[in-house]
């Protein structure tokens, strides 16, 4: 009863971003009421379905106390070489490798940015804001410009609903149940502890390096399978395409209750952030709002999100730098 | 004679030129409970941190059951059932009591954790404190949630959730409160009584003398002495720690002018708790007691570095220092012990390390030559030996980079003077030259309040002692009064050998 009870209060740190998303959706019903039907729901989901996957990664280094503002240009790397490996009628193998060869990619440049914050002890902002140019001067390398194509059958694969059920509730569930299976291992208090506190959970044995590794790891893979979706419904290659996911995947988690600063939050909130976001993006569309409120709206979100620890003590005691 | 489990023999450490410890030796019995005594600085800590393997000693050896080890971590000598908790706690506030406590060594069946059974154990542990803690502390409970006694409890739990065959306190009772410790002794009887062997350092002596079987005294890193408890009493244990050495040649102490120059009432900062003293001008004020008791606070709220409440009154006028520039401006100055992290710009020349606090005297476009001759002047009233006033202060001697920050606040000409522990690491030579300076500021009509955590130092340079204990001042040692025994029973509330 005390443990139902208190695996309910942890798990609020989402509750604002299932209120919002709730929120968001209703009123986007109210402003374009064809929002609701399913055809037009199920479309405006899985076109967030990139987003969801880059934000989850971006989760995971989160909560392990680091950011990485590579993952955009990941994307973009990711995006351009499946698209460049596709010939327009490729066989099933070609496509395997094709996606193989882009999900390799996002595994590797997450390494490398694991390897750089991990065992060189970079700054995860430094660290990450300069592989972010390794990949996107890559992804210009690879395609100097927007083109190409992916096969039809692909495309329509990628919008069909298997079992009835749209293809975004298939990759979130893809997302979510591994994600709750590692937290009953070990690998979830370690993440947390991480996060928390990396000293407390070094000498209490955990091995903080390793945990560090792995987020950037699987937030690198998670960019290559955030690529590839993006391929799928965007049907063309763009070695841009990925740049403003990185500042949204960083406005997601922090819409989905996971703290900045590590060690607090989880991935159903990302989820359920990135619903926000779209929504959002769906109002100020549909209002004709210019689309750059919305970035300057993100990078708002971000600040104050940054900012909420310390304007807390400024607010409580004023003038001195104790306890700074 | 029976069969030590954790031995320390000859053991020593030094941290740059400092000796930690120089030879200490440790018996721990299974089965006993072991006291580690010493004054400040006696190196208790750093043997604890050793046997722990959170430090690797220099020279010596340990050995567990006769074999010697080497921990190569904290988690080595885990595995081998040797676990330490310290003051300083290791526990996620953002996490559960239960994810705590089995945090690393988590009870697995294949990849999964065992949640049950990490409930159930948790809960097994935590009886053993019940009543002792509010009524709603489960497993489930999170760790920022707890009060500072609680956690020390659950850091306790956790250590003993491994298991051990020797278990250190080091200092695990400072948060308790007083049914907290009896609860604790009666655990630490019953874990004894198994055969499990508890190394335990605390500050109070009363402690220490219901609940030690033996206790080894270190006296500056050294094992003076291995005693039965029970044979022994306060008395003895006190005069072990102190010794016959003296090692500071005492200032000599000219009349001090009648002339207050600082006043202070009831000061309070989140440590420190209600303190009232009262300064002359050449006066050496010492500030005495067992480290961390709020000294370093008290100096930091006078320099208005930290927020404090309470009353401040300096030449008759009150002092509300909200900045350290606010404090500055009145004269006073303040020098860390902790050069590294408060003092020096290690990169940054020996020069603009000088002229740090004084380049406002220079002038808006700033008059470099005149600022160059006085830093000149200062290093060579300082002693300080540097190639030029151009070399970065990180290629200088750990003494010489103290002489730095020192001279930064003497540019200044300043009344007063705050020093916090400034000889600490700082070789003898050095120390000595401090002395010399201080007794020449004195001479000056300069106020100085010094911390210091070398007793030896307070008894040697100081008018007037103020013993700090939790945050208050337990005991105003001058005079005939200003004696190393009383020093030290007043440090660790005791009052033995006649105090008033």
């Amino acid at each position: 009863m005390t443990r139902r009870l208190g695996t309910l209060l942890r798990g609020r740190s989402y509750a604002l971003a299932l209120l919002l998303a709730l929120g968001g959706l209703a009123a986007n019903a109210l402003l374009q009421p064809s929002l609701l039907r399913p055809g037009v729901l199920s479309g405006n989901l899985l076109n967030t379905l990139p987003l969801v996957l880059v934000a989850a990664g971006q989760t995971l280094v989160v909560l392990g106390g680091g950011v990485d503002l590579s993952l955009g240009a990941l994307v973009s790397l990711c995006n351009v070489t499946f698209v460049t490996l596709l010939a327009a009628r490729a066989s099933a193998a070609e496509v395997a490798w094709a996606a193989t060869a882009a999900l390799g990619l996002g595994l590797v440049g997450g390494l490398l940015n694991g390897a750089c914050v991990a065992l060189l002890r970079l700054q995860p902002i430094v660290a990450t804001f300069a592989t972010s140019f390794v990949f996107a001067g890559a992804a210009l390398y690879v395609m100097p410009s927007p083109g190409g194509s992916v096969p039809q059958g692909l495309v329509q694969a990628y919008y069909s609903s298997p079992l009835g059920i749209p293809n975004f509730f298939w990759g979130v569930a893809a997302l979510l149940l591994p994600w709750w299976a590692a937290r009953r291992t070990r690998y979830g208090p370690y993440l947390y502890a991480v996060g928390g506190d990396a000293r407390a959970a070094y000498v209490t044995g955990v091995p903080v390096a390793l945990v560090w590794l792995t987020t950037y790891a699987l937030a690198g893979l998670l960019a290559g399978l955030g690529a590839l979706a993006l391929t799928l419904s965007t049907g063309t290659g763009d070695p841009l395409v990925g740049g403003p996911m990185t500042l949204s995947s960083i406005v997601a988690v922090v819409l989905g209750g996971t703290r900045l600063r590590g060690g607090s939050g989880g991935l159903l909130g990302t989820v359920l952030g990135v619903v926000v976001l779209s929504t959002v993006q769906n109002i100020v569309a549909f209002l004709g709002v210019p689309s750059w409120w919305q970035t300057l709206i993100n990078g708002v979100i971000v600040l104050l999100a940054l900012a909420s620890a310390r304007l807390e003590v400024l607010l409580r005691r004023r003038g001195t730098w104790a306890g700074a | 004679m029976e069969r030590a489990v954790l031995c320390a023999e000859a053991v020593s450490k030094r941290y740059g030129g400092v000796t930690a410890l120089a030879g200490a030796e440790l018996r721990v019995l299974p089965g006993e409970v072991h006291a580690l005594l010493g004054a400040n600085g006696s190196g208790k800590s750093t043997l604890a941190r050793i046997l722990a393997g959170a430090t690797a000693p220099d020279e010596g050896r340990i050995t567990l059951d006769g074999r010697p080890v080497r921990w190569a971590s904290p988690q080595q000598a885990r595995r081998h059932g040797v676990a330490a908790v310290y003051q300083e706690l290791s526990l996620l506030p953002d996490m559960t009591v239960a994810q705590n406590i089995w945090l690393a060594h988590e009870p697995l069946r294949g990849p999964w954790v065992r949640l049950r059974e990490v409930e159930a154990r948790t809960r097994d542990l935590l009886e053993l404190i019940a009543d002792t803690v509010r009524p709603g502390l489960t497993a489930d409970t999170l760790v920022a949630e707890l009060s500072p006694d609680e956690r020390q409890l659950v850091e306790v739990l956790k250590a003993l959730s491994l298991g051990p065959r020797v278990l250190i306190l080091d200092e695990a009772t400072a948060s308790l409160d007083s049914r907290q410790v009896q609860r604790l002794f009666e655990l630490v009887s019953d874990w004894r009584a198994r055969g499990m062997a508890i190394v335990f350092i605390s500050h109070r002596m009363e402690e220490l003398m219901e609940v030690a079987d033996r206790a080894t005294v270190l006296r500056n890193g050294r094992t003076v002495a291995e005693v039965e408890v029970a044979r022994t009493d306060p008395g003895e244990l006190l005069s072990l720690m102190v010794g016959r050495e003296v090692a500071v040649e005492p200032l000599a102490r000219p009349e001090v002018a009648q002339q207050a120059l600082l006043a202070v009432r009831a000061l309070r900062t989140a440590k420190v708790r209600g303190v009232s003293l009262g300064l002359r001008a050449g006066e050496v004020l010492g500030l005495g007691g067992l480290q961390g008791q709020g000294q370093s606070e008290l100096l930091l709220a006078l320099f208005g570095a930290v927020p404090s409440q309470g009353q401040v009154v300096l030449d008759g006028r009150p002092l509300a220092p909200r900045h350290p520039r606010d404090a500055m401006r009145q004269g006073l100055a303040y020098v860390p012990g902790d050069r590294q992290a408060q003092g020096v710009l290690g990169g940054r020349s020996v020069l603009e390390n000088l002229l740090l606090a004084s380049w406002e005297r220079y002038g808006r476009l700033l008059r470099l030559r005149r600022a160059r001759s006085d830093a000149r002047q200062m290093v060579d009233r300082l002693g300080i030996v540097t190639s030029s006033l151009d070399q970065p202060v990180a290629t200088l001697s750990g003494g010489n980079q103290q002489k730095v920050v020192l001279g930064r606040w003497l540019l200044r000409q300043p009344r007063i003077l705050l020093m916090d522990d400034p000889t600490k690491g700082v070789d003898v030579h050095t120390k000595a030259e401090l002395y010399r300076l201080l007794a020449e500021l004195r001479g000056q009509g300069v106020g100085v309040i010094l911390h210091s955590s070398d007793d030896e130092e307070l008894l040697g340079l100081c008018d007037r002692v103020l013993v700090m204990r939790e945050g208050q001042v337990v005991a105003e040692l001058a005079g005939e009064a200003l004696t190393k025994e009383r020093l030290l029973s007043a440090s660790m509330g005791a009052p033995v050998g006649g105090l008033p």
